[in-house]
Parts: C-alpha cells; structure tokens; sequence
C-alpha cells in the first residue's frame, strides 16, 4: 500500500515536471508583456531537435543546449514578429503552435519513414544520463527520499530554473527593469530601459526553457515517432493554464505544477489506488478520465472568472500584457 | 540617436500589397521545395498535386472536390464569423470549443428526434449547434463586458473543455449513451439517423452539399451585414474607436454580446452543417477550423471577400496535402500546418514591408 | 556669469508652424525661474528639447557655460537636467523605491541593492518629503505621486529640475508643500524651471519670470519688480482687433441651463466645481480658461458621456441630467471636441467621410439598413460648404489633413441643424482662412437661433467673436463677462485665478434673471438639500 502512494507521489513530479518548464518558460515571456500561446510548438520544436541531436552526439548536455537554442530561435522568430514588425500576438502565438507542432510530425515522418531520404532515428541512447540520480542519504529516507530526492537531473533542473527565476525577478536590477515594461512599457522606456532588447532576451530565454521541457517529454517517452500523438500532448496549452494560476510567480509554479500534476496521475493511476485502497477510494474508478483531463482548465476558468468579478483581487497578471509596444518615433 | 527610423508609407497601394504578398508565398512554397526535395520528392510534382488537389488523371475527380468542399465550407464559415468579432477587437480564439459544442448539440437532435422529415431535422439540428454556441459566446462577452474578463484566455480554457466533453461522450460506454453505435463493442460514434444526414444536388456523380450553397449565402450575407447594416456599421465604429462609440450613442457592451452570439451562432452553424454532411460526429469533426480560421481571418486583414478568397487557398493546401500524402508516405498531412505558419510568418513580413518604409532621419541643425 | 541653462535663438518647427522662434532664455545657478506663456506658447516644446525629446532646428544650448547637444533623454539625464511631467510616469504596482531603482544610473550591479532604500530616505529626508518608499504607487495620492516622481529626478543626481505645471493637480495646502520642497531645493543649489499659469503661484515662488507668447520670447523680469498686471500684459499681449463678424442678437429665453454642476475628470478628482452658466438661442458664449481647467469635462457632462456627481441641467425646461447619450443628442444638443491630437472623440478615424456623416444619426432610417446614399450627399454637401480638400467622400478620415478633420466634424454637427451647439477647440491648428471660415459658420447658426458654446484658446478670437465670455478656473466660475464691456487683462487675470467677478454688483454671474427654473423646483431643492 505505501508503494502505491509513494508510486503516485513519484508520478506526480516524474510525468508533470514539463509543466514547470513550459510555465517558468511562458511566465518569463508574460513578465515582459507579451503573451505567446505557442507553447505547445515551441516545446514540440526543442524536443525534437534536442532529442536528433543528443542521440547523435550521445550527450544529455548538447541535446539540452541545442533544445535551448532551437526553442530560442522561436522565440527569436515570436519577438522580431511581435517587437519589430508590430504583429499581432494572439495570431503569431497560435501560428507558432500550428507550426512547431506540424515540424515535429514532419521530422517525425523523415527520420521513421523508409522510402526517406532522411538518416533513420539512430545513435546512442541517452537514457543513461537521462537515469535518476539518486542524492546520496536523503535518497534513502522511506516514501520522500524516492519521491523528492530519486530523479533524472532534468528534473531537478527544472525546480532550481523556477526558483531561480523567482529571485531573478524579485531580487535583481534586471528582474525588476522586466517586470516594468510588463506593467508599462512607456514608463520603463522614459527611465532608460531598453524595452525592444529587454523583450527580445527574456522571450527568447523563456522560449528557451520550454525547449528543455520538450526534450524531457521526448526522452521520457523514449523518443519513438510511433502513435498519433505528439510527444507534447497538450502539455503547452496546459502550462499556459498553469501561468494564470500560478499567479504568475515561478515560485507558485512549483505548487501549480504538482496540484495539476496531481490530477493527472490520479487519471492515470486511479486503478492501483482503487485496489489499494477499496473502501475510501474506490469510486475513484467511476470518474472519467476526462474530467481530469479536462480539470486543469476549468480550474484556470473559474480562476479567470473570480479575479475579473472580485475588483480588489491581487492578480499579478502584467498590465500591458497582449499589447504590443510601440514608441512614437521621436 | 538612430539615423534611420520606420515611417508609414504616406500612400497605400493594393498592387504593392499584392506583389509582396505574391513574393512572400513564393518564398514559403520555396523553403517548403528545399522541404520536399530533401525527403526525396520532387517538390514540382508535389505541388503540381497538391494544386490541384490530385484531381488530374484522376477517374474519380468529383469526389476530390466532394472532398474539397467538405474541407472548405466549415472553414469558410468559422473564418467569417471570426472576422465578425475581431472586427470589434474581440480576441475570440474560442471557435473550436463553439464548433464542439454546437456540433454535440446538432448531434443530440440528430439521435433523438426521429420521424420528422429530413429537411426539418437537418434545420432542427443547425438551430441547436447555433443556439448552444451563441450562448456560450455571449456567456464570454458578457463576462468581458460586465468584468472585464480576459477573453482570450477564457475561450481558450473552454476550447479544451469542449474537448475533453467530446472526448468523453465518445469513449464512454454507457446505457444512457446515444452517442455511440450501439453494435460497435468499442466505444465509437454512431452514425445518424437517416434523416439527420445531409443530401445534395446531384450534379451527374457529382454531389454537391446543400452546406455549400449555404455557406455561399453566408459570404454574401456577411458582406451585406458589414457594409450596409447598421449592426456592420455599429461594428466597424466600435473596433475603430470604443469612445467615438459611445459619443454617438452606440450601447457598446450590448453590441458586443449582440456581435459575439452571432460570431459564435456561425460557428456553431458550421459546426450542425458538417455534423450533417459527414452523418456523425468526433473528436476530430473540427478540423482546427478554430485555430485555422484566426490565420484565415487574419491573413484576410477582416475584410470579407478577401476570407473567402484565402479559405479556398488554404483548403486546396489542406486538401491537397492530404491527397499528396497518400501518394508520398515519407510525409504526411501535416506538412499544409507547416506551410502553412511558413506563409503566415512571411505575410506578415510582407505586410510590414508594404505598409512601412525605412527613411533617413532629417538631420537636425544643431547650429 | 555662469547660467545653469542658456538658451540662444532657439527655434523649432512643425511643418510650417513655429513652435519655438528664435528663444532665448537663461536660468541661474540656484535661482527658480518661472516660465509663463498662454497654451499653444511654446513652453512645452521648449522643455522638451532640453530633456531630449526634440531637438532644436536652430540655435544653441549651454549647460553649465559648456556648448552640449542634447538629443535623447539619457543626454539630458547625464548633463544632470531632470523633469517631471505633467503626466506621471509611474509603474502603479511597484513600490515607489522599486519606481525610483529602474531609472537608477548607479545601481549597475546585477543584485539589487539593500542600501538604495537608505539613500532614498536620506535624499527624502535632505529634502523635506514625506514619503514612505515602501508604499504602492497605486495607493498614493495624485500629490505624492507627484513627491516621487520629483524625488526620482532628485536620486538619478538632476542639479536643474524642470516642472512642467505641477501645481495643476493639487490642492491648496499640497501646493504650499510642493512650494517648500522647491525652496528648499534652491537651498541645496538646485536651479529649478517652473512652468506655470498662475500669476499667484509665480509671484510667490519664483526668482525671475520668463515670458513667451506664440512661440516667442517676450521679455524676462525680476518677479519682485513685477506685478500680476504687467504679467498678464506681457502674456496675453496687446489686444490685436480682428475683423471677425459679430451679428446683434436677438434676446431669446435662456436654452439651457446650467447650475451646480460638479463633475470628476478621469482620476477622480474635481473638474468642474458647482458651475453655473446658462446659454441662451441666437448667442456665442465663450468659454475661457487656461488648458485643463475642466473644459473637456464639462463637454461631456453636458453630451451626457460622463456621469453627474451633482447639479442640475435645464434644456428647454426639462432636466437632461441622467439622460442617455442619444437621448440628449436626440433634444438637438450637438457637441464637438477637438482634442490636442484632433482625431479622437467624435469620429472614427478609419472610417470614410461618408460613414463619419452619419455617425450619430445612422439610426433614424427605419428598417436594418444604413443610408449610405443620404450619407455620400450629406458628405459632398460638408465638403463643399466647407471647402474640405478631400479625393472623394470615401477617403478615412485619418488620411485627411488636421484643418480638414475639423471641418468634417463641424459640418457634420451643423448639419443635424442643433438648437445648441457647443463647440471645443474649433480652430486648434487651422490656418487663418479656414478659421475665419469657422467663424463665418459659427455666426450663421448664431443666426439661426442656435445657442453656441465655444470653448476656445486666444482670448482675441474670443473677444471678436462671442457675445459674452465665461471664465474658468479650477472647474470654477470666475465670472461672466460682456465682451463689449472687458478688457483682455481682465480676462487674463480672470483665467489665472487672480480676479473672481462672480459676485459684481449684487448680481450672481451664471444665472440668468429669466430663468426657466421654475419656482416650486427651487423650493424643492432648498427642501431636498435641506434633508
């Protein structure tokens, strides 16, 4: 019985950590103003060329950085559309999504498909340093040391970028120049900031970070281009859910990310934890699994309602988010 | 200080519009060439396919452009009625969840109401979707005009709700589920009744959907309702200037709901008519209209001949991908997704070049 | 000697407008100079050329006795020249020591600082604010907003401090603050520039006054060698006679009336301050006032676009307060406002000429559909009556010339054939012909019986042109005048808050003997206040 909770617990961070890099990634972006709904694409994008790459090189460390950089290069694409070409964020966020997501099925297609011209999907496996890594004593303490401290190194990655991040913004010069244009971009612009280069890093740094969560969905699948699904699954669109509630607090991402984590092992766990236990959990089995599924997002919903109805709500939803800035030229 | 800085063209030509547009689709189709050409197809031949939506040497071409058609019209419908609310500044990325919700409802009506002649019950089934979808629409106006609400999030939380709904409906095997084909052991949408299903106009083999003379009907009927009405004129005041709208006395927050229940209604329309065509429902029944009708709209800067124009465009890309996939299995359909945000990336550029130029800064005299 | 600023022929050109010809201007080490000029004078472009926003087309700067080029607001900030807007700059979520950190020049670490907080309460504490560094923007009021935002300039090391109209937002007892602060930063060897309208406040706070009028410089005097008579003289100038058309009028019972009325501008603060006026058919009442005095607020009360905090408003003996904005339109109440950017309020840029006709009458055609072809004539008639050079009826409205703008929105207003028409800013921007033009219209309604407000900015067209001339400040009356029994320097002192005639001769200015108030109302509003 306590294998099956310390199993769920695992689950929970093990199949939902892509979350917090999706949010951190989208967070960072938001606090800059500009809202990117091409999460989804963006990770689909850095999986796969994370993943080609790292299998070709056998290294965990260039498929990350390459993740990073093929991500980037998408959010380079979002901020010179969005920043310098003025266009409209809504429309190139979704494109980006239609897109990354088609790249992933196109690269899908190339490297699985015989009559390609493409070189199969080869090279060696990563899953040696993809492994956990077990932290040496707290790794032994009964239920927590399996469930906190027995993970691959991207998941612990994943927890110090969001923490991190949380004092980026909340202890340094930068964090705070960012988190000005996020609320008024003509008033950080009149003190001197540099609004254009200040939105360009943080969208390609926080596109970035997606990158390395869609490498991690890759490698925890195991990287096969079999089945209909993309490897993201959906994952990005929940993350932006997860911004909203997470309040837009990296640190609260955490929290964010392990109660929508939750409900997603509890769809996909409800079986064992029927059987283990009967009696108080049985009806678990009754409930569809879609109504998780579909839970992350009406929760995002209500949350949405509440803080617009109630006026003195303490949203920290960026002020100029959605809008693009353009200064009159002088 | 920078010596060159962007200036609005003082004069907006369509033609220059055009041939920037021309070039930066050429520039798509290209990289999508060096796409092709490095999986081993000869992108000529793929195109020349994908053009013309496999219909050459084809003995069965009339079921191409059956096809065609079935792609275009809930395309060209969704496109309009997201033009309609984007006109007023209204970011209503909802449409796949309005689609899913009114084709459920097309479908509620397609299962149950039985013995009532055909053409009766396909309108029953087209007034549900649209009802269904119109009260969401107006629920997600009202809480923007009331609260504020952030609309864009809002529609996008419910599209994925719709979508597990939906996913619901069709995996879970129940008495009480009519959704299902009741012979199937698996859990699978059943067919409609007969009367729930569209007919046509026989045209020799050729079967042409009364959902596409509707859809037709719609272009010119939204044409009309933009330019000569005075909702399209309330519209058009209210997207270009909330306060001029309100100077004039429009009632800003009751033309907003009004837009969205009809924007929706549309869509939800679109959704009932290819319930009907297609004779039963799914996960999929959407075809990312939602999302590929904001491109359209865009791409089409709102203006509702230019949407209609762009629908056929990307349906023949859509199409013509899914009949060039059966022939190339190295690629798939999704290569129309990938050129398609290629063609939107650089339209965009080019909309930006056509509309803006780089000019010299006038130096100024310091002396 | 050393100037903290000279400033040698200046000027500066919009298109063929001169903002700024040929200015001169220089500010003392330590000194706070005033700087006095009507709206449209010059001063803010003045302004903006020393803090890096434009740059001049001609003539030279001097900081400090050293010839610098300033051409972005970080010149301006290195050269030690800070200024504090009449819009604030401020991030409402942040706390005002995080508003200060952002502009911080020294704060160049990656880490933010735990000791910036001490120096800002230092630098607050050398100076005399009250300010706690740890409060949200959004829970301050508009004059320690104000405090910051001076403070701000204060910590990024400004030795020359430019405050454009500060005073205008505050309260009394705020502005004697303000005015300690400044003193106080004299003390210290600041040389501050103040830009101001009020004669009161220039004469106790500055050292020395500037003077500009359209554009250009008039003359520089000892603030303790002047007076507030000489001031106004040398601001609004000598009366200039233009030969503007001003038909008798023929007394009618007053159209609408105004009494008590209060009303909120955006931020929440007073605008118009229990105002009375009445305007009567067939007459041109003025509306003077320097920029910001309640002006566009009053406009929209009366068009019934922003709501009435308290008083009462009387058309044709009927109360239109609490009506809706078509009701009041539908009464033959015809307002226009032509604001500093001329488009805005009143049309619909991206729309055609022809659409912009029927902007407020589009509904009356019954059935669903638009009369487009009403519209089209409604338009070719405006543009040839009012010689609007314009390609076709279809052009947007924004592709139009400024002085075209206007003269679509008048003509459309005029059409509609209004019993009152109150007008803001008619000629703001226009060449002389076209003014004229304006006027001509204007007098052609007059004659018709029309009652018209005109809210205006050159007290000369005002003084040719209207019958009589209400006076503004703060949002509150100054007094009625009969433009044949005033004098230009009467008005001035008027506008700055210097002279108040509202209570001349035993006769309350703004209420007409008339009046279509009738009696048992008044009774019942003494009762009703009296509850």
């Amino acid at each position: 019985m306590i294998e099956v909770i310390t199993l769920f617990l695992f689950s929970i961070i093990v199949y939902n950590i892509p979350l917090l890099y999706g949010t951190t990634g989208e967070i960072m972006i938001e606090k800059s103003g500009s809202l990117n709904l091409g999460v989804e694409g963006t990770m689909a994008i850095g999986a796969v060329a994370g993943y080609l790459i790292g299998m070709r090189t056998g290294s965990l460390l260039v498929a990350c950085l390459v993740s990073f950089v093929a991500s980037g290069l998408v959010g380079l694409l979002f901020s010179f559309l969005t920043v310098t070409l003025q266009a409209n964020q809504n429309v190139t966020g979704l494109t980006i999504t239609t897109f990354g997501v088609a790249f992933y099925y196109f690269i899908g297609n190339a490297v699985s498909n015989s009559e390609s011209k493409w070189p199969a999907l080869g090279g060696s496996r990563l899953d040696k340093q993809f492994a956990p890594i077990e932290i040496p004593l707290l790794s032994k303490i009964p239920v927590i040391g399996k469930v906190l401290f027995s993970h691959s190194i991207l998941i612990y990655l994943g927890f110090i970028i969001a923490i991190l991040m949380w004092l980026y913004f909340g202890k340094t010069v930068p964090g705070l120049k960012l988190r000005a244009i996020g609320e008024n971009p003509a008033a950080a612009d009149s003190l001197g900031v540099n609004v254009t280069l200040y939105k360009y890093v943080h969208i390609i740094i926080g596109s970035g970070i997606m990158g390395i969560g869609g490498l991690y969905m890759a490698l925890n699948m195991g990287g096969t281009f079999e089945g209909s699904n993309c490897w993201i699954n959906g994952y990005g669109w929940i993350s932006i859910a997860l911004v909203i509630f997470a309040n837009w607090s990296p640190a609260k991402a955490i929290i964010g990310t392990l109660v929508f984590g939750f409900f997603n092992t509890l769809r996909v766990q409800n079986a064992p934890l029927a059987t283990a236990f009967p009696n108080t959990l049985g009806w678990l089995t009754k409930i569809p699994a879609q109504f998780f599924s579909a839970l992350p997002f009406i929760i995002t919903l209500i949350v949405l309602i509440i803080s617009s109805v109630s006026k003195n709500s303490n949203s920290n939803e960026p002020s100029a988010i959605g809008r693009n800035y353009y200064r009159e030229d002088r | 200080m920078k010596k060159y800085h962007l200036v609005r063209r003082p004069r907006q030509s369509l033609g220059r519009l055009l041939i920037y547009y021309l070039i930066g689709i050429t520039i798509s189709l290209g990289i999508g060439a060096i796409l092709l050409a490095s999986l081993g197809i000869n992108p000529f031949e793929y195109y020349g396919r994908m053009l013309t939506i496999g219909m050459i040497g084809n003995k069965y071409a009339y079921k191409n452009i059956e096809g065609f058609l079935k792609i275009l019209v809930p395309l060209l419908i969704t496109s309009l009625a997201l033009g309609l609310s984007f006109k007023m500044r209204f970011w209503n990325i909802g449409g796949e969840g309005e689609f899913l919700i009114g084709a459920i409802s097309a479908a509620i009506v397609a299962f149950n109401v039985t013995g009532l002649p055909r053409p009766l019950t396909i309108i029953l089934m087209c007034v549900a979707a649209m009802l269904s979808s119109g009260l969401l629409g107006l629920a997600v106006a009202f809480f923007k005009v009331k609260f504020n609400t952030n609309e864009t999030l809002v529609t996008l939380m419910i599209n994925y709700i719709m979508l597990y709904v939906i996913t619901y409906l069709g995996k879970t095997k129940e008495d009480w589920n009519f959704f299902l084909d009741p012979k199937s052991a698996r859990p699978i949408f059943g067919k409609f009744p007969e009367t729930g299903i569209m007919t046509g106009i026989k045209i020799g083999n050729f079967n042409l959907l009364w959902s596409v003379i509707i859809a037709i009907a719609l272009i010119a009927l939204i044409y009309v309702y933009l330019k000569y009405t005075k909702h399209g004129y309330e519209i058009a005041v209210v997207g270009d200037s909330n306060a001029t709208a309100k100077y004039a006395g429009m009632k800003v927050g009751k033309i907003i709901m009004r837009t969205m229940f009809i924007s929706s209604a549309m869509i939800g329309l679109a959704a009932g008519l290819t319930a009907s065509s297609s004779g039963t429902i799914s996960e999929t029944i959407t075809n990312n209209v939602g999302w590929t009708g904001i491109v359209v709209a865009w791409l089409s800067k709102l203006n509702t001949p230019a949407i209609a124009v762009t629908s056929v465009l990307i349906a023949i890309l859509q199409f013509g991908c899914k009949t060039a996939a059966t022939k190339y299995p190295s690629i798939d359909s999704n290569f129309a997704d990938l050129l398609q945000g290629i063609i939107l990336f650089s339209v965009l550029t080019a909309d930006f070049c056509a509309t803006f130029t780089i000019k010299k800064k006038e130096d100024a005299k310091n002396d | 000697m050393e100037y903290a600023i000279e400033l040698k022929g200046i000027s500066k050109q919009f298109g063929t407008l001169f903002a700024n010809k040929n200015v001169n201007l220089q500010l003392k080490k330590g000194e706070i100079l005033a700087l006095l000029g009507e709206n449209g004078s010059g001063k803010t472009t003045l302004m903006n050329m020393l803090s890096g926003i434009y740059m001049p087309d001609s003539g030279s700067i001097f900081i400090n006795g050293k010839k610098v080029s300033i051409s972005s607001p970080e010149d301006s900030a290195k050269l030690g020249i800070g200024m504090v807007h009449q819009h604030f700059k401020l991030i409402e979520r942040f706390s005002a020591l995080d508003n200060i950190r952002i502009g911080l020049r020294d704060e160049k670490g990656f880490l933010l600082k735990k000791d910036t907080k001490n120096q800002v309460v230092k630098m607050a504490e050398k100076f005399g604010f009250e300010i706690d560094p740890d409060k949200l923007v959004s829970n301050m009021s508009v004059s320690e907003k104000q405090t910051l935002e001076i403070l701000k300039v204060l910590c990024y090391g400004a030795k020359i401090i430019i405050l454009d109209e500060p005073t205008a937002v505050l309260t009394v007892q705020e502005i004697d603050k303000l005015f300690a602060v400044l003193r106080k930063m004299k003390e210290e060897g600041h040389s501050i520039i103040i830009i101001t309208h009020k004669l009161n406040e220039v004469m106790a706070i500055s050292d020395r006054v500037t003077v500009l009028r359209h554009g250009e410089y008039i003359d520089t005097v000892y603030t303790d060698q002047t007076d507030e008579k000489q001031l106004t003289e040398l601001m609004v100038g000598r009366k200039v006679n233009l030969f503007i058309e001003r038909p008798p009028i023929e007394k009618t019972k007053p159209l609408l009336e105004i009494r008590g009325l209060t009303v909120k501008n955006d931020e929440g603060a007073i605008a118009v301050d229990h105002l009375d006026f009445y305007i009567r058919g067939g007459e041109i009442l003025g509306v003077a006032g320097i920029a910001g005095s309640g002006q566009k607020e009053l406009c929209e009360a009366i068009a019934g676009l922003r709501p009435i905090i308290e008083g009462k408003m009387i058309h044709k003996g009927e109360n239109i307060v609490g009506l809706s904005p078509r009701k009041i339109l539908e009464k033959g109440i015809s307002m226009s406002f032509i604001p500093e950017d001329r488009l805005g309020m009143g049309l619909a840029p991206s729309l055609s000429i022809t659409d912009n006709m029927i902007l407020k009458n589009y509904n009356e055609p019954k059935g669903p559909f638009i009369d487009r072809k009403y519209a089209r004539e409604e338009a070719k008639k405006v543009i040839e009556r009012l010689k609007v050079v314009a390609p076709s009826t279809e052009i947007a409205v924004r592709k139009l010339s400024g002085g075209n703008v206007q003269k679509v929105l008048l003509g459309r207003e005029i059409k509609s054939g209004p019993n009152v028409l109150i007008t803001a800013y008619p000629v703001r921007g226009l060449d002389i012909n076209s003014s004229y033009m304006i006027y001509n219209i204007l007098n052609d309604e007059k004659k018709k019986d029309v009652g018209i407000l005109f809210i205006g900015e050159d007290i000369d067209v005002m003084m040719a042109l209207c019958d009589k001339i209400m006076v503004i400040c703060h949002g509150k009356l100054q007094g009625v005048v009969n433009s044949n029994h005033t004098t230009k320097e009467e008005i001035g002192l008027m506008m700055t808050g210097a002279l108040n005639l509202v209570d001349k001769g035993g006769k309350t200015a703004g209420i007409a003997r008339d009046s279509g108030f009738a009696e048992d109302e008044e009774k019942n509003e003494t009762e009703e206040t009296g509850l």
